[in-house]
């Protein structure tokens, strides 16, 4: 190759032939995967059952509308992600003002904060289980010592106890996020705001919703996008805890599809359960988008 | 100069890749044996193997150990990959589709295997059976009975173990009456990826199979069973709640500790709940025949666990030479590795004939009674379900509802009718 050949090349052509090897990588790493899994999804395809495996269009997809499990782990899956969601965000902002204030010991309440983020899923999962267990756990003994109940419980055998306790474990283990995230917004917010809504006579409340709200909704809407996702993909915490029970109530969609690919070894169905997965979260985070993005534009 | 040395070494990487991967695969030398099984006491398997090859010379072995937990996933993603061993583990519930999926070779008429399949219990043979095919020559076995705490019982004044199950719940309430206990019954209920061992346990102990040998649904014959799970947790109250959250080894520890009289397990159990070194119960635990619902000692579950030949093996003269000394008989026509693993750690022995060897059942007398220990054998049956490719998501919709039962959320007739439709579902799934 001349010199005179490569000042004829377009900056737009020299700038493809300068990413094309981060290009070719996340081809191969990130695209390919993703396009394959695709292409399974539209097979019946069990590894236990080689000689049975054929292209089947849309049938994997087809068959998931009376499909009785992935329809109960879809409404176990909205609902654990709308209790999660909420209590992430209340809890969350509520944190987040209290650490934006200045009082004695915000630095190491800040890191403390932190400590529920660095743990992984697993973990999470295995302590919670330790403090919520029947016949040793701290939950029992403390509540035990209060005299608040008589004998140890099993909270985790009942359907409403299972399902509220490992949304509260999940909670626990991605709040930490939020309170960054929120806390970042507020720190934006100008000082001269809130002293102008304090002259024009607003009161606590209306300066939060007049000032604090507007400011947040776009870290509100990244909060929203990633928990909404980290909860509707919210599998190593409820595997520990319950492994989904009891009965169905607490299997998301998640459990499911890890169950039917590495349990069952059904790759094309449990391909399919996950592009559900993918499709669903990716409309909610375009009507996330479309509900919070523009109107923090216009209001801001 | 430079430019053209990085192009060098580029090029170099590229050829050098594949080769460095073509050396993980076969890193274990040209023409040795590949042999892979879940992690359990990998030393005690390697120095087994270690007499084996200081018995064959001209036979290496590459022995890799895998992760339990992810042993099933890591062996299928091996043979995918054509990367699989030459000789392996099985578990009974995997070996079907592992057959099925082309994996594993019959084993008849390869030298010794008739010879092992008349010396062990049917229930082991019949595990390793397939459609009139052998699949594989045993490594250890386990059947389960009722273990008692002779300790508790004795305290509300019981003494001697149920025979039926209406008898378990009474003497059961009769623990929890006494004050001895709230909830005397402990099982290991919380949802697994393994099998539900005891819900297995109690149906054949009443020799109330879940299905024909064909996979036909036949519940209706195991609806007093449920009935009886569903009663004794919900009416009776006498099964603890906390099962839900128990897996084998809280199970375990709890049964040490003295916080269940009884439970539904593994013979094998046994030996580690009557250390004194490791249990506060140590002596106090028994086993007993599986109650039925008539009061009659009729049957019990057996596991098996297999070493297995795998189809593409290209050292199959080797291969199979390991495979003997591993399941099969020495020249002195005893079957050694299973000795040296109830030696070593106790596992249930396969071969009929160590039953009746002095020094074993010595050793059995150390942690239970040999009597009912060798009588569970001679009366245990493995899953019929097993040879069904849709055998693992049964078990698990059988998990399901069996906690269901268990907390109210369903009854026996509806479980029943619920599990015989979900078969019949995955029958016309899988065909």
């Amino acid at each position: 190759m001349t010199t005179s050949t490569v000042r004829q090349w377009s900056d737009n052509t020299r700038g493809y032939a300068m990413n094309a090897p981060a290009l070719i990588a996340i081809l191969l790493l990130v695209a390919y995967p993703i396009g394959y899994s695709f292409w399974v999804s539209l097979h019946r395809d069990n590894l236990a059952q080689p000689a049975a495996r054929k292209l089947i269009g849309l049938d994997n997809y087809l068959s998931l509308v009376d499909d009785p499990a992935f329809l109960a782990s879809l409404r176990v899956s909205a609902l654990f992600v709308l209790v999660v969601l909420v209590v992430t965000v209340v809890l969350g902002l509520v944190l987040a003002l209290v650490l934006n204030e200045t009082f004695m010991g915000r630095g190491v309440l800040r890191s403390l904060v932190l400590l529920p983020w660095a743990m992984p899923g697993v973990v999470n999962g295995l302590m919670w289980r330790t403090v919520f267990d029947a016949k040793t756990g701290a939950l029992n003994g403390v509540l035990t010592e209060l005299g608040w109940i008589d004998s140890y419980q099993a909270w985790l055998a009942s359907e409403s106890g299972a399902f509220f306790f490992t949304a509260f474990a999940q909670v626990w283990n991605t709040l930490p996020f939020t309170v960054i995230i929120l806390l970042a917004g507020l720190s934006t917010i100008p000082r001269e705001l809130y002293d102008a809504a304090t002259v024009d006579r607003a009161g606590v409340v209306q300066r939060f919703r007049q000032v604090t709200v507007p400011w947040l909704l776009h870290p509100l809407l990244i909060v929203l996008i990633l928990e909404t996702m980290n909860a509707f993909r919210a599998f190593d915490t409820i595997y520990v805890l319950t492994g989904g029970g009891p009965g169905d109530a607490t299997t998301t969609v998640a459990l499911l599809t890890v169950q039917r690919v590495l349990t069952y070894t059904d790759v094309g169905l449990g391909s399919a359960y996950a592009w559900v997965i993918t499709l669903i979260t990716l409309v909610i985070s375009v009507a996330y988008v479309g509900l919070l993005y523009r109107r923090g534009s216009f209001e801001v | 100069m430079s430019t053209l040395v990085n192009r060098r070494t580029l090029l170099g990487s590229a050829v050098a890749l594949p080769l460095l991967s073509a050396c993980g695969a076969g890193s274990a030398g040209a023409g040795a044996v590949r042999f892979e099984g879940w992690d359990y006491e990998s030393q005690l398997v390697q120095q087994n193997l270690d007499r084996f090859t200081a018995a064959n010379a001209d036979i290496k072995v590459a022995y890799t150990p895998i992760t339990s937990a992810q042993y099933v996933r890591k062996i299928v993603a091996e043979f995918t990959g054509n990367n699989g061993p030459d000789v392996l583990y099985s578990y009974d519930d995997s070996m079907v589709s592992w057959v099925q999926a082309g994996y594993l070779q019959p084993l008849d008429g390869l030298p010794g295997v008739d010879e092992v399949y008349s010396g062990i219990y049917e229930s082991n043979a019949k595990a390793m059976t397939f459609q009139g095919k052998r699949y594989g020559l045993p490594y250890y076995t386990d059947c389960h009975g009722l273990t008692y705490n002779a300790a508790l019982l004795d305290k509300a004044g019981i003494k001697t173990p149920p025979k039926s199950l209406d008898e378990l719940e009474q003497q059961a309430l009769k623990v929890k009456n006494a004050g001895v206990l709230e909830y005397p019954i402990g099982l290991a209920a919380q949802l697994a990826d393994t099998w539900s061992s005891w819900v297995w346990t109690l149906v054949y102990g009443s020799d109330a199979a879940l299905f024909s040998d064909d996979f036909k649904p036949t519940m209706d014959k195991a609806r007093p069973i449920f009935d009886w799970i569903h009663k004794a947790a919900t009416v009776s109250k006498v099964i603890d709640p906390a099962s839900l959250q128990l897996t084998p080894v809280p199970l375990d520890n709890a049964m040490m500790a003295g916080q269940y009289a009884f439970t539904i397990g593994p013979r094998y159990a046994l030996r580690t709940y009557n250390d004194p070194a490791k249990s506060k119960q140590a002596g106090a635990l028994k086993l007993a025949a599986v109650p039925s619902l008539d009061g009659t000692a009729r049957g019990t579950v057996s596991s098996t666990r297999m070493y297995c030949l795998a189809a593409k093996t290209a050292v199959k003269d080797k291969a199979v030479k390991l495979l003997n000394f591993l399941g099969g008989y020495g020249s002195d026509g005893k079957p050694s590795t299973a000795r040296f693993w109830f030696d070593q750690r106790g596992l249930g022995f396969p071969f009929r004939q160590l039953a009746d060897d002095p020094d074993i059942r010595t050793t059995l007398a150390k942690f239970t009674d040999p009597e009912t220990y060798t009588k569970l054998s001679a009366v245990a049956k493995p899953r019929n379900l097993l040879g069904a490719p849709w055998y693992g998501e049964y078990e698990s919709a059988q998990q399901k509802t069996v906690q269901q039962l268990l907390t109210n959320q369903t009854d026996a007739s509806a479980a029943v009718s619920s599990l015989s439709e979900t078969a019949i579902s995955l029958a016309k799934k899988y065909s």
